[in-house]
């Protein structure tokens, strides 16, 4: 009997030592990390007395995460309500989204890509309707509504997107950006560089990247070009079933591209967005299909005056008013299930972001984004800047319908078939089966 | 002595017991329900019955990648096996640095599946560019003989350490006697020496064949599945199912294409320990 | 590595180690012959030459970790670097500073070490207790571990993450507990293979003096049990030190990472991929590895041969 007793105190004992000893250590090294995460742990357990959440946002753009991080801290600082940043790896964030959700301490701020994204997550977005963020808007177009009417989400950054040009290096080529105004002027302009590629020392485009961190600036910005297209010529903004009137021209582009780049087409596939920045910033290449989020590596090396953004023509359309590509597929949502105190926090963290004068300044300078709040700083991005004198002078830009392709899983088909077409291992009917036959398949998939 | 040990059951057997629970016992029942199941997340769970296995039986994805996957096991299984079979039967030669070799040999199996999957990405796609081939990310046959060639270097020096503790522990005296019997080399190492090692064969066997058939990090790292899926694998094929597709509908799926793979593994080493464990004899 | 599942024999350890080192009869009747000199000669140079090629990818991440990032591109990993492309040591500096990787390191070491503890000094116990009590409880158990060691993570990779995530077992400090869980089946196999082998007449005899079954399982057993605890040691350590998607999907990303998680990292978290950073902390987390390995390696071996023909 004694020694079943002593057996039973022991195995208490031994239990609980596993399992508070690890506990104890948890808590001490969760302060520990608390501190460093959030700048300071004093003013965290003030606020937390207060009742205050705390923020955790799962950012979708890597290329803003120092920014982010460091807008992070200050709000801590100034606030002392903890908020950390998370970056997902370009091309992984769903991934990291799903993971991530389903933890108890879930992101309380994350985003969806437009309505195909908003239908999954639907169910865990916050009505925004009363939010303070949202009264903030510049326009009604960029809340993402529920099929109920709700405000699920709304857009914090407009973008443009178009081919960034080197100016010096064109008008070394002998021509100027005035002398492209159309898909067969750049081709024109394009094929010429390439014939003098050795006398010049640089290549028209930069390498088209398709490693499938980088592949989404073809398979799902330049698939926007036949798309917008089409969607244009039927009067829809989203289909079941697309047609591909204008894959030729895709196909026109894209080949102008690989045959007219840095490098060998069979090496596209291990190239990466950064290595075409790289040669852009060398200035081994004149053309490179970007966005005005590029702004601030580009503006690093570049003045203003040497950059500007064409409109990717392909040779569809009314080409001489065609602007850039403009618009958003970046929209925030507030997770529904969080605690009330982390989503009153979270709100508060928004509204800070685009109102408060530091916020602002860093979405405008150090990210280079232009928000579509009425409290927005001009933003010094020279792209964001060419659009607009683009709109004024009676240019139409070419809206982002990249946002209805019915799944993630579509654009990594298209990429792949892209990649093997580039290679010469595929053909381009596998890349129309990937952008036709594929909508079908994956829009009903999404939606039964 | 037994009737004191047994009373000491809560010290010996419980916490083992509780993270045994936790750890395998909890989530591997909840798995097979949630199969069974839609939910994006484990709050907002719905029962819809087996709906999600006609689903992964009618997915071409997974029935690619389980072509693929049998089929890289099978190569893999025997390049691994014959190599380090015959690396092992130099070794024991008593050749000069054999204490060396077993050490090169031996040493890739420290770094990490990822690790390798990178390491390998980097020397293939150099040599193949050299070549002016397609890269790994464009070609499945070269992705399927980068993966074969990425794991034997992996685990050839594993599997040969286990022959060489085979080699050694078979009789000297059989060897000679089958010499005397005027037996020639190939039919001493047919005849007496396989047989004789054919325990150390069954768990190499064994190991290779689970290894290959559960193979992720390697294959998520040297070609992520590309091109376009030819060269996925089936715990890649899941993993991306359920956390690369949005919809609450693919978890559901995911998980049932996992328990389907699980029963994959159970049957495929069930029938392979029979195989070889049949053809063991008593030494 | 993926765990790794054992058999049954009826060979014991100490024979198969002591076959290691002692050499056979058939060699030296090898050893006779006059051609096997040569033959042997040419083996060992044949051979020589493959193991060079064993140990070039190493060579070569080592080599490209020196490079500059814009140095590195598919068609010159295999270039030396030159005096224009030579970086130094600043790869290693960027990577260990952005990333923070020491402080991933020391999680990974932290998580290694605990884990591995943690698994051995528990399922040593269990294994005992199972090989010396003939009940259900033993018999659930045992069954239940050599169920567990076939069973794919993908299959549990879900509800384990949730589960560790409710119970709050997502830090480095106690996913040791998740490990001992998910890792028990192995070392508990390979324990009570080798106990139930052991003479029990000690066992006895130490009752006999009066010791309690758990100073008995200390002061007697442990000590026994050495080779089988070094080898399940080690199998265990190169299965967590180099596991990626457990750590990934269990522990709170927003404060941790291990090793093989950063390296995944590289590609893409912060707007690009990163190969010179990367590679140099490839070569970090490889080199204690392999002298690691260097300084255990009759350990290492026998604990693999253990493993493989016990259980």
């Amino acid at each position: 009997m004694k020694k079943k007793l002593i057996s039973i105190l022991m195995s208490t004992a031994m239990i609980s030592s596993i399992l508070t000893g690890c506990g104890s250590s948890t808590s001490a090294s969760g302060t520990a990390a608390a501190n460093t995460e959030a700048g300071n742990a004093s003013e965290t357990s003030e606020t937390a007395d207060a009742g205050a959440g705390k923020v955790y946002y799962l950012n979708f753009k890597p290329e803003a995460d120092e920014a982010w991080q460091k807008l992070a801290k200050e709000y801590t600082e100034e606030t002392g309500v903890p908020v950390t940043v998370v970056t997902a790896a370009s091309g992984e964030y769903e991934t990291t989204l799903q993971s991530e959700m389903a933890k108890s301490d879930a992101p309380t701020l994350f985003q969806v890509n437009g309505p195909v994204g908003l239908k999954n997550w639907a169910d865990y977005c916050y009505d925004l309707s009363d939010s303070e963020i949202y009264k903030n808007l510049t326009s009604e177009d960029y809340a993402l509504k529920n099929e109920d009417g709700g405000v699920a989400g709304v857009a914090y950054v407009i973008e443009s997107y178009g081919i960034i040009t080197n100016k010096a290096l064109l008008e070394k080529a002998g021509y100027s950006t005035d002398d492209i105004k159309s898909f067969a002027d750049l081709k024109k302009v394009a094929e010429d560089i390439t014939a003098r590629k050795d006398e010049l020392g640089f290549a028209a485009f930069a390498s088209t990247g398709m490693d499938s961190s980088s592949d989404w600036r073809f398979k799902t910005h330049l698939a926007n070009l036949p798309i917008y297209f089409e969607y244009q010529d039927d009067g829809i903004t989203s289909t079941e079933a697309i047609k591909g009137t204008y894959l030729d021209n895709y196909k026109n582009i894209f080949d102008l591209y690989i045959n007219n780049s840095t490098c060998e087409p069979k090496e596209l596939s291990a190239k990466t967005a950064d290595d075409a920045r790289n040669e852009f910033l060398d200035g081994k290449a004149v053309f490179y299909q970007n966005g005005s989020w590029e702004y601030s590596s580009l503006s690093e090396k570049y003045s203003d005056d040497e950059l500007a953004m064409l409109p990717i023509y392909i040779g569809v359309g009314d080409e001489a008013k065609q602007g850039l590509c403009t618009g958003t597929e970046n929209y925030w949502c507030v997770n529904a299930e969080a605690s009330e105190d982390d989503i009153n926090a979270t709100l508060a963290f928004m509204n800070w972001c685009v109102t408060s004068d530091a916020g602002t300044k860093s979405m405008a300078n150090d990210m280079g984004f232009t928000i579509p709040f009425k409290t927005a700083q001009e933003s010094p991005n020279v792209f964001v800047q060419q659009d607009q004198a683009n709109t004024e002078a009676g240019l139409t830009p070419v809206s982002w319908n990249f946002t209805t392709m019915p799944s993630e899983e579509w654009k990594n088909n298209l990429g792949s078939a892209l990649t093997a077409y580039a290679a010469g291992t595929g053909s381009w009917d596998d890349v129309k089966a990937a952008f036709v036959d594929n909508w079908a398949t994956e829009y009903s998939l999404a939606n039964e | 002595m037994e009737k004191s040990v047994r009373r000491y059951w809560p010290i010996f057997v419980l916490p083992t017991l509780i993270a045994f629970t936790i750890g395998f016992l909890w989530p591997f029942v909840w798995g097979i329900y949630l199969s069974f199941c839609k939910f994006q997340t484990v709050n907002k769970v719905k029962f819809i019955g087996a709906s999600n296995y006609l689903r992964v039986f009618s997915d071409n994805s997974f029935i690619h990648a389980f072509g693929f996957t049998a089929l890289f096991t099978v190569v893999s299984t025997l390049t691994i096996n014959i190599l380090a079979f015959f690396i092992a039967m130099l070794l024991t030669r008593r050749i000069k640095g054999t204490n060396i070799f077993r050490t090169v040999f031996f040493m890739p199996n420290l770094i990490g599946g990822i690790v390798l999957g990178y390491i390998w990405q980097i020397l293939l796609d150099c040599l193949l560019s050299m070549w002016g081939k397609p890269l790994l990310a464009l070609d499945a046959k070269a992705g399927f003989m980068g993966l074969l060639i990425l794991m034997s270097w992996q685990q050839i020096g594993y599997m040969m350490i286990i022959y060489i503790a085979g080699l050694q522990n078979v009789s000297p005296d059989l060897v000679e006697a089958a010499e005397i019997d005027g037996a020639t080399p190939w039919q001493i190492l047919t005849k007496v020496k396989i047989p004789m090692v054919m325990p150390s064969i069954t768990i190499c066997t064994f190991l290779t064949l689970t290894n290959s058939f559960k193979l992720f990090d390697q294959n998520l790292s040297l070609t992520g599945g590309e091109p376009a899926k030819a060269s996925q694998m089936l715990a890649l094929n899941i993993y991306e199912t359920y956390y690369g597709r949005s919809g609450a509908q693919w978890k559901g799926i995911g998980q049932a294409k996992a328990v389907v793979f699980f029963l994959l593994v159970v049957v495929i080493s069930l029938i392979q320990l029979r195989a070889t464990r049949s053809k063991e004899v008593q030494a | 590595m993926e765990k790794i599942d054992e058999n049954i024999t009826e060979d014991t350890i100490e024979d198969v180690v002591i076959a290691l080192q002692k050499p056979s009869l058939e060699q030296k009747a090898l050893k006779k012959s006059k051609n096997t000199a040569m033959v042997n000669n040419i083996i060992t140079a044949v051979l020589g030459i493959v193991a060079l090629f064993y140990v070039y990818p190493i060579f070569m991440i080592i080599i490209n970790s020196l490079k500059q990032e814009s140095a590195i591109s598919t068609n010159t990993a295999f270039n030396l670097p030159t005096a224009a492309t030579f970086a130094g040591l600043a790869n290693y500096v960027h990577g260990v500073t952005q990333m923070d990787f020491l402080s991933s390191f020391g999680y990974s070491l932290f998580i290694t070490i605990s884990s591995v503890v943690l698994i051995i000094l528990c399922c040593s116990m269990c294994a005992w207790y199972i090989s010396r009590v003939d009940s259900v409880l033993s018999k659930v158990m045992y069954y239940l571990c050599i169920f567990s060691m076939v069973v794919p993570f993908q299959m549990v990779m879900f509800t384990l993450a949730k589960t560790a995530d409710t119970l709050k077992l997502n830090t480095p400090f106690n996913i040791c507990i998740i490990y001992l869980g998910f890792g028990a089946g192995l070392a508990v196999f390979m324990f009570t293979g080798f106990m139930k082998s052991m003479p029990i007449e000690v066992e006895e005899a130490a009752m006999i003096d009066g010791y309690s079954p758990l100073q008995m399982f200390f002061k007697v057993v442990m000590p026994i049990t050495k080779p089988t605890t070094i080898s399940t040691a080690i199998l265990e350590t190169m299965w967590v030190w180099n596991d990626y998607l457990l750590p990934t999907l269990v522990l709170d990303i927003k404060k941790y990472r291990t090793i093989p998680m950063d390296i995944q990292y590289f590609r893409g978290s912060y707007g690009s991929v990163q190969m010179a950073p990367m590679m140099a902390c490839i070569v970090i987390t490889i080199i204690p590895v392999i002298l690691l390995y260097l300084f255990c390696q009759k350990y290492i071996i026998e604990g693999v041969v253990a493993g493989a023909v016990k259980g």
